[in-house]
């Protein structure tokens, strides 16, 4: 338990020193790059001292981290507003966007891995396994249009984007679901394959067991430990997918705000968004650890 | 599988690279259709005998800047998968060899890295450093060494001790004697298994940075900046998006069935990758 948690703030650490260097990594003068040839010496001088960019390096960091543990991720360099008030707008969008699509996802991927396991090696296993194969291989900027074009554009059921009416959010969820369901698929007919195959479902089935008390109450609820590591590391890989997700349906959360904050090269908002977005997932993770460890009577920590 | 399906992602796969090649001649003859030649008699034309897969918003032939891509696409996925594996192998090889506080540190700066979902670091990266092949290739590059240094570190630990091994050290011989002639040999195929899918996802990354504009920057051709502006003229040519997207499809497909049928063929069920 210990050494988890140890662990885990160290990664945080880390990724705290990773996401600072960023700004450092421009070439040239970041003040430059950010304001423009254009812009006075006045200015510059300005930003440089609200970056703090005059000071050593050492002594930056030093200044970032006793800012951020103030909630302070500084200001805007085009709109002056504190970086804080534009995460908090946009944050709880991308959450409910990978909240919905975490939940398309583990319902078509569970139902269909345990039916691709029971069907084992006959036709409908091959052809569920190539149909998530196919969609595991498709991004989120080939998905997203595709679905578009057919339900947005041809069939005209849906929008095409946006966030004005509450059916905006179903395309950018089956975008991302869609995705996670090929993993799940996957996952569930692997882990269902090696629970069926266990000594405790023969003697249940030896038992006279139904078939589905079999495989719902037996073999599921062991098969599914794997499955929760799997969505607690792929509730990461949503949380990036969003990024392109939400600039193609025009969705208003951090990862729009991530490409809009490139796009005018305001590096502070850059940074912060990448830092929120990273933190997120490591605790997402560390907490799937914790969870998989509760369930899982043989996960020993330290082991 | 069946007799004749399983030649199919090495059929598509190579069907691809003829197709470039086959271009790139024509486009060195002068014969057939230059991808940055403008045509605005034909903008967003949809597919004909002469553009046979239309042309797009500024009247450049889909079909010619398609195998553009391709080309562009691959040669910065070979690119990245070199320089990534040599220095993720390296950074394996010692982390398992030696073990201790080397291996703790090299584990604990991969752990940093992989806290990162997904693409999001790449995008950090190519952000800053502004975009261009190049610096697209560097962000890359940056991120993508991870895997391999994990996946190496892993098998390393494994045949560090194994007979052969320790009985060329009794035999006195030097660390990279044993790293290169003892271990690395039987890291092949798992290496090859593992650069056949970071092809795919190396050119899947390449295309999401380009289609946020911050990889292959105009009037190159990228299958990314493609699909932006496809779906950006999606109500008035969907043909656009559809045919750059069915053809990324088919050659991320053939790649990532490729992979699964040489992991299979060599063997190799511990691969990280999970594509």
């Amino acid at each position: 338990m210990f050494r988890r948690t140890a662990g885990f703030f160290t990664v945080i650490f880390g990724v705290l020193l990773l996401t600072f260097l960023l700004i450092h990594l421009v070439p040239g003068d970041p003040v430059e790059v950010m304001l423009g040839e254009s812009a006075s010496t006045a200015d510059r001088e300005q930003l440089r001292t609200d970056l703090g960019l005059n000071q050593p390096l050492v002594q930056q960091f030093g200044h970032y981290l006793g800012k951020l543990a103030h909630g302070d991720l500084g200001q805007s360099i085009h709109t002056k507003t504190p970086i804080i008030e534009l995460i908090k707008t946009r944050y709880p969008a991308t959450v409910k966007l990978a909240v919905l699509s975490l939940i398309i996802g583990l319902a078509i991927g569970i139902p269909l891995g345990i039916y691709a396991a029971l069907k084992a090696n006959h036709w409908q296993d091959f052809l569920v396994t190539i149909v998530s194969v196919r969609f595991s291989a498709m991004p989120a900027f080939w998905l997203g249009p595709m679905l578009m074009l057919v339900f947005a554009v041809w069939l005209g059921w849906l929008p095409v984007s946006g966030m004005e009416s509450h059916a905006s959010i179903i395309l950018p969820a089956l975008t991302l679901g869609f995705g996670l369901s090929a993993i799940l698929t996957r996952m569930t007919r692997t882990s269902m394959l090696e629970v069926l195959n266990e000594d405790f479902i023969r003697t249940a089935r030896a038992k006279g067991l139904s078939e589905n008390i079999v495989i719902f109450r037996h073999a599921l609820r062991a098969a599914l430990l794997p499955i929760i590591t799997v969505v607690g590391l792929q509730m990461g890989s949503l949380l990036a997918g969003t990024v392109i997700t939400e600039t193609i349906f025009s969705w208003d959360g951090i990862g729009r705000l991530l490409v809009e904050s490139i796009e005018k090269r305001d590096y502070p908002v850059t940074q912060a968004c990448v830092l929120v977005v990273a933190l997120s997932y490591v605790v997402v993770n560390f907490l799937t650890d914790l969870l998989y460890s509760k369930l899982d009577p043989r996960v020993r920590f330290g082991a | 599988m069946n007799r004749w399906l399983k030649y199919l992602p090495s059929g598509l796969l190579l069907f691809w690279l003829l197709a470039v090649l086959i271009g790139r001649m024509l486009d060195i003859a002068g014969i057939g259709l230059q991808g940055n030649a403008i045509d605005l008699g034909a903008i967003l034309a949809t597919p004909s005998s002469y553009h046979w897969f239309g042309a797009d918003d500024l009247g450049r032939d889909i079909l010619a800047r398609t195998l553009r891509g391709v080309e562009i696409s691959f040669v910065v996925a070979v690119i990245v998968t070199l320089v990534t594996m040599s220095v993720g192998v390296l950074v394996g090889l010692l982390a398992g060899f030696y073990g201790g506080k080397i291996d703790r540190l090299l584990m604990q700066i991969t752990d940093i890295f992989l806290a990162f979902p997904g693409i999001l670091l790449a995008i950090a990266f190519a952000a800053v450093l502004g975009p261009g092949m190049v610096n697209l290739m560097i962000a890359l590059s940056i991120t993508g060494w991870v895997s391999y240094a994990r996946l190496t570190r892993g098998q390393t630990l494994a045949l560090r001790n194994r007979q052969h091994v320790i009985a060329a050290e009794s035999l006195g011989a030097s660390v990279p004697r044993l790293l290169i002639k003892h271990i690395l040999p039987l890291l092949g195929s798992i290496l090859i298994v593992e650069a056949t899918y970071s092809l795919a996802s190396i050119m899947i990354a390449e295309a999401s940075l380009s289609f946020l504009g911050l990889g292959i920057q105009a009037p190159n051709a990228s299958w990314g900046a493609m699909l932006r502006d496809g779906v950006r003229y999606m109500l008035v040519a969907p043909h656009y998006v559809l045919i750059v997207g069915l053809s990324l499809m088919s050659l991320i497909l053939a790649i990532n069935l490729l992979g699964d049928q040489l992991r299979d063929k060599l063997d190799v069920n511990s691969s990280i990758n999970q594509h």
